[in-house]
This record gives structure tokens, sequence and C-alpha cells, in this order.
């Protein structure tokens, strides 16, 4: 949450649009007529992670939102 | 106004493509049914099982014996505390083996390691009995075997509500297809429907109130499983058994996905245990503490102690088996993000409590019988549908496979019925056409608006620890008001249509939960009624029901299946 879409590997297969269970992407047009994908609903990313494991290009991956971020501490010192 | 698809036509309608209704699909097409699948998303990665799932709970003959050997480690893991129908378990475990062993078949690795591995969620030295598998491609894989089969899967097609004769027999159903650049009203005409869209995740908000999709099973199953079968007048049960808390434990933050196989201690922060049964980590058990003792968490948060998963005393061989493990279950997004921040598993442990929101898997739906009938006929439940269902993809594709035998012999014989003049039909167009005329601008609420409304609601009149008749009057009355603005919510696109559709059912959802609790005057585990602070006998044994009756909602109870 939101996904990042990395324009240099995209392809425009918009295999992550397909997929993703909460229609977080849609299609965007370039002047020359080409499609890619893009984040419309950044806000509604479950991190079911479908689209990062289903991109052939290997171009998603998710950044997690700073409410998310308090996930550790340190372990305590051993002996 | 919106436009009007010719209506289609199929033998069996399955309303949402999770696992249940892929693996209803696949059976009830391999039985020659002509089948249609309507799933709001795509089903390669819908539901609460997109990316795999944590175990799947089944019932192998060779490794764990009879079935009532199976049904007594049930019992001991005290699962079933709250109280499950046994004809219902009992149906769909003779499945599971079965269902397995197609799982097989359709290319999901079940025994990644050469044996059946009943690993996680148990105590030491006891027989598990949630089967470790490979599911992070489940999904693809059995939309594959749905297709072979010759199911017809229409993505992006959400089913809204049922449609009846004057007999009350289901004879189809009304579905909105989002494929166009405007939203369209799909019909569909069928001899039986299954419901498989889950509970209702949304009614009860996140732990991070501000990210409300940060939630433990998937977002996008809102309870029209629960609103659509009351308004066609199927009996509900167990809706007071809806709580703030899933009962599921895993990082307090970071809620997407359990505790599912995190190997290693739960602990304070200066390492001590906080439960009883390991002394140091276990890769065959995990940390069965918080299986037990849920309460774990509370009980140290009420001390000021916060609790932690502390993974540092881990073997390597522990450390990989739940890497391999957690990506399978799900949670290749929490990996990935613990990676990014420096995450050292040797060096750092993950804070862990018990999850809010997203309590739809807790047996919160429609009562279903054994065989997943309901009392109305031709409606049948599958999965977290059911009240009395149980979460897990285990349950799920079982007692898909159950519904997928009961439909096939409730099919014969049946005519289809005209059912465009109807008046389900009517009343759904008026409502679309009222949400997709609405002012796109700041004078008429937004979707997430209801929703975040809906969830204050219950947090603070039902699930904030105490209930009392004051507090459900109350909430009851706040939540009237705000159902008579979901006619003003407006709509930009079809996505926003989708989640206004969402947000009216979330909050049909909530309210038979709160009227149901309310006819519940007793204590109760979760339900602690300030008014009613005795457990009342007359309730041992017992589930609580919901039904329509003249247009208004009817509690009343029912014994548990033996």
């Amino acid at each position: 949450m939101p996904p990042i879409i990395n324009k240099e590997k995209c392809t425009g297969c918009m295999t992550c649009v397909t997929v993703c269970p909460m229609d977080c992407f849609g299609e965007a047009e370039q002047p020359e007529g080409a499609k890619y994908p893009v984040v419309n609903f950044p806000d509604e990313c479950w991190h079911c992670n479908g689209c990062v494991e289903d991109c052939p290009a290997g171009a998603v991956s998710i950044r997690v939102p700073m409410p998310l971020n308090m996930v550790f501490v340190d372990a305590p010192k051993k002996g | 106004m919106i436009t009007r698809k010719e209506t289609l036509e199929c033998d069996l309608l399955i309303a949402g493509g999770g696992i249940g209704g892929l693996q209803a699909a696949i059976d009830a097409a391999n039985a020659g049914l002509n089948v249609i699948v309507a799933e709001k998303a795509n089903t390669r990665r819908s539901g609460s099982g997109a990316t795999g799932n944590d175990h799947f709970m089944c019932y192998i003959p060779e490794v764990h014996g009879t079935l009532e050997d199976y049904w007594k480690l049930l019992q001991y893991a005290q699962e079933f505390k709250g109280g499950k129908d046994r004809d219902y378990v009992y149906a769909y475990l003779k499945e599971s083996y079965g269902v397995v062993l197609d799982w097989e078949s359709y290319g999901i690795p079940m025994r990644p390691h050469g044996d059946w591995e009943f690993t996680g969620h148990k105590r030491p030295g006891v027989q598990g009995m949630y089967l470790k598998y490979e599911g992070v491609h489940q999904k693809p894989l059995l939309t594959k075997a749905a297709l072979k089969a010759g199911a017809k899967i229409m993505n992006r097609m959400p089913y809204t509500d049922l449609i009846l004769n004057d007999k009350g027999e289901v004879i189809g159903a009304v579905c909105v297809d989002l494929n166009g650049k405007e939203p369209a009203v799909q019909l569909v005409r069928a001899k039986a429907v299954i419901i498989s869209t889950a509970g209702s995740t949304l009614m009860n908000g996140s732990t991070t109130m501000g990210w409300m999709f940060n939630l433990i099973g998937c977002p996008a199953c809102t309870g029209v499983s629960t609103a659509s079968a009351y308004r066609a007048g199927a009996r509900l049960v167990c809706l007071d058994g809806a709580v703030a808390a899933t009962g599921a434990s895993g990082c307090k933050f970071f809620n997407r996905g359990g505790k599912a196989t995190w190997v290693g201690l739960l602990t304070d922060i200066d390492g001590n245990p906080s439960g009883p049964f390991l002394e140091k980590p276990d890769w065959q058990c995990g940390d069965v503490t918080m299986d037990i003792f849920p309460q774990v968490f509370r009980m140290n948060n009420e001390k000021g102690v916060p609790i932690f998963m502390n993974c540092s005393e881990d073997t390597d061989f522990d450390l990989d088996y739940m890497i391999w493990a957690l990506r399978h279950e799900g949670n290749g997004a929490t990996l990935s993000h613990l990676k990014d921040e420096g995450f050292d598993f040797r060096k750092h442990m993950v804070e862990f409590d018990y999850k809010k929101g997203g309590g739809g898997g807790k047996g919160v739906g429609i009562d279903a019988n054994a065989d997943t009938s309901t009392t109305v006929p031709g409606l049948f439940s599958v999965g977290v549908s059911s009240g009395n269902g149980m979460v897990g993809s285990g349950p799920a594709a079982c007692t898909g496979r159950v519904a997928a035998k009961t439909v096939a012999e409730y099919v014969k014989g049946r005519e289809f019925e005209d059912i465009e003049d109807n008046e389900v039909v009517n009343k759904s167009i008026e409502l679309f056409n009222t949400l997709l005329s609405n002012p796109v601008d700041t004078s008429t609420p937004t979707w997430n608006e209801a929703i975040l409304a809906v969830q204050q609601t219950m947090w603070d009149y039902m699930g904030s620890g105490i209930r009392s008749e004051a507090l459900f009057r109350t909430g009851l009355e706040h939540m009237a008001r705000l159902e008579k603005k979901l006619k003003t919510l407006h709509c930009a696109n079809n996505h926003e249509f989708m989640r206004c559709l969402e947000a009216i059912n979330t909050l049909e959802t909530a309210k038979l939960c709160m009227t149901s609790s309310r006819s519940r005057k007793e204590t109760r585990g979760a339900h602690k009624r300030a008014d009613y602070p005795f457990t009342d006998p007359k309730y041992d044994g017992m589930l609580v029901t919901l039904q329509q009756i003249d247009g208004e909602p009817v509690s009343g109870m029912r014994p548990m299946h033996k």
C-alpha cells in the first residue's frame, strides 16, 4: 500500500490490473496510444502480494505505509 | 439509466469464486451441470485465499486413523470452543481426503516435502490437524481446473441479490457487470445458487483505522452473503458471535495474514515465554499459546506487557522452513517489508497481537445444513458464508464439494422460470440508478464515509468489550439513521459503484449482528452483557438465529446439531 510499478521494467501486459482482488490498478494511455498500468486506488491495497507474484517482468513491489511500520524491536541479548 | 444485459442461464450460479466457489464449480461442472461463477474481482487472485492460506484442515485416514479420532483431536485442540454443528463438520471432513488428492491433480503441491506434513497449531507430542502445503498459486490452479471442467467464470461481475419465485424458491440472481465503462445489470436465471462470498470483513475496523483495508481476511468480502440471504428470507445463525477482534493473532499493525508458520517463542520484551507449551522454538508445532489462549495478548497488555514473536533462538532449519511456509500462506508482502526494513530474525523480534477487524471468518452468516442447503429452497451456502462454517481453505474447499453434490441432486427435474419481471430486480435497478445519479461532489457522502461510520458504531456499541440493552438500542438507532443516508452515496466510476454496494451490505450485516446479539440475554465468552452478567443454561448447546419474517428481524435459537 501502495503498489509501486517500476516503469523501466513494466511491459504493459496488464496482469496486475487483471488480478488485483481490490481493483487498485487501472489502465492509462500514452499520447501515442500505448497502454500501461497505473495505481488508481493505493489506499485499498490489502498486501496480498498477488501483483508481485504474477508480474512476469518483476516490475511490481509494495511499499508498506507508515501506520503499519511499527513491526519489530531488538531481541534481548543472549546469555 | 443503467444498461441491462441479456439474461444468462445456467443450472447453477456460484456467487463468489474463492476457494469454496471454485471447488463447487469444478465438481458441479464435472457432474455435468451448466455452471456460471460470478466473481467480483478475478478468480486468479480473489478472496482470502488469494496468495495462499495458513494450512489446510483435513482428515487423512493413513495419518489420523478414524474420523472419530480426528474429531477428538479437534476437541482437544479446543478449536471448537464456540461450538459447531457436528454433522456439518463431519460432512466436509469426510470429503477432505478426496479433495486433497484432487488438489494434487490440479498441480497444487499438497506434499511439497514428499509426505503428509501436519505441522503448526499444535501442542508438542500431539498429532496435527492442519496440512502444510504450497498454496501461493492455489487460486490460478483452481481457476484452471474449473475452466477445464467446463465452468464459465465471469470476472468483474459481483452478485448482489437472489431472485425467488412465488413459492419462495431460488430461480436466479441479480449481478452487476463491471467490465464496461459503466456498470450494467446482469440477471442470471439459475435452478440453484451457491453463495460463497464469505462473511463481512469490513464491519469491524482495522487496528489501523486510517488504513481500513489492513485486514487479516480479504477486504472485498463485505457481507453480501449474509445481507442478501437475509433479504431473501434465509435463516442466519451465530451473528451474536461477531466480535471486534477476530481471535487470530499475528503481526500487531501489519494485519494481512495471521499466526501462520511463525516458528519461535511468544515472549515479553525480555525474552520470557508468555505460554507454558514451549521452552525453545519448535518448527513442528509453532507456539500454540495463542491458539489455545488468544486472550494472552489482552491479559498481558492490561499489565503493560507487549508480546513478541521471538525467533532469535531458531536454528537455520527453523528459519528456512518458516520463510518458505510464510510465502505460501500469503505473507510474501510481510517478508518483503521486513527485509526492506533491515529486519534480522536473529537480532529482532516481531510484535504480535490479537487482530482487529476482518473478522467475518469467525462464523457469522447463513444457517447451513450439513449438506449446505439452507431454509430457502435452491440456496446453498459454502465456507464462511455459513455462520456455522469454519474458516480456512480446507473447510471452504470441502463444503464446496458437499454443495456441488447436493445441488446436482436438487436441480434434477427443475425447470427454468422467468426472472425479468420480479420485485427484487425492479428494486435493484432502482437502487443502482439512484446511486449512479447522485451528484459526485461534496454534497453527498462517499462509500468510505459509510464504512467508517459503521465501524465506529460497531466498536462503540458492540465491540469495545461490554454489551447491554442500552448500548444496542443506541447503536441500532444510530445505524438506522446511517442507513437512510446510504441511498445518497455517490460514485464517480465502476470502482466506487462497487464500493457503494459493499458499504450497503456492510451496514446491513452490522445491523443484523447487533440485532441478533441484543436478543442473547446472557453473558458467554466474548459476549459480555453488563445487564445480564450470568451465563444462562438455556443457551447451553444452542445457537442464536435470525430471520426476516413479515419484514421484521425475528430472533430465535436452535440446538447445535450433534
